[in-house]
């Protein structure tokens, strides 16, 4: 049984983005976010997802669960073993892009969500981690 | 989800529902295949609903505001219609623009800004 709260989806194919965002679709309903955090949670995973897909050919996006201080949040991390992010604060920053894309994966990505972070080695990969917090009610 | 866009003709006018999560090779697909139906039935507007779509990615954006422009550039005119408060606030955020395309409420009045619908002509 695959429990929506916490996973793992290889992203290697165009149709992994469909399944990656029905995945983090199902986890962001499940935990009671509000229908436009869970629109921004699904859009941001998709920007994120296809950067993998475009910069980096293969990688794995994870989520799960988070709990801190009585708040519930979801965690979605990318990672893939592709070029690497040169430098992290022009890719950063709107309308820049080296694959001719718009330039708003990353930047616009951080904005959806609450808390980014960004490891990312030349050469060796990138690891982007995003959470979402559930606002109380 | 290949094969899942469908052109409808209403009058001189194409209307295209755009289904709730298409893949990419579905948004491509969507993109030719107005064009084709453009230059097949001499339309004079683009009607593209997208009631039903839940997630508006910039790859999406990119590519409908494109078809808009292409549709323009072939003397036709675009209406985008029925985006959900929740995709209009995302999209906003993430800094999507859909170029100058024209948009509506709902499909009926995107018929109506573009001169066809119950009304029978424009405001």
């Amino acid at each position: 049984m695959t429990d929506l709260l916490e996973g793992e989806i290889g992203i290697a194919t165009e149709s992994d983005l469909v399944v990656a965002r029905k995945a983090v679709r199902g986890a962001a309903d499940s935990l009671g976010f509000s229908v436009t955090d869970v629109t921004r949670i699904v859009t941001a995973a998709s920007e994120l997802t296809r950067n993998i897909f475009r910069y980096a050919g293969t990688g794995v996006m994870r989520w799960h669960r988070l709990e801190r201080g009585g708040s519930l949040g979801l965690e979605l991390t990318f990672a893939d073993d592709g070029p690497g992010i040169g430098d992290i604060e022009q890719a950063m920053q709107a309308g820049f892009s080296s694959s001719g894309g718009l330039g708003l994966g990353l930047p616009g990505a951080k904005r959806l969500m609450d808390e980014m972070e960004i490891a990312s080695e030349v050469g060796k990969g990138t690891t982007v981690t995003v959470r979402k917090w559930r606002r109380k009610a | 989800m290949t094969g899942s866009i469908s052109v409808i003709r209403v009058g001189d006018l194409l209307l295209v529902t755009v289904p709730p999560d298409p893949d990419d090779p579905t948004v491509g697909e969507l993109q030719e295949g107005v064009l084709r139906a453009m230059e097949q039935y001499d339309a004079k507007g683009l009607v593209l609903d997208i009631s039903t779509v839940e997630t508006l990615d910039s790859f999406f954006a990119r590519t409908i505001a494109e078809t808009a422009q292409m549709v323009g550039l072939m003397g036709g005119r675009t209406v985008i219609a029925g985006m959900r408060a929740s995709v209009a606030i995302t999209a906003t955020q993430l800094g999507l623009t859909l170029g100058g395309s024209l948009t509506a409420l709902d499909v009926d009045r995107a018929l109506r800004l573009l001169g066809r619908g119950a009304q029978g002509g424009a405001r």
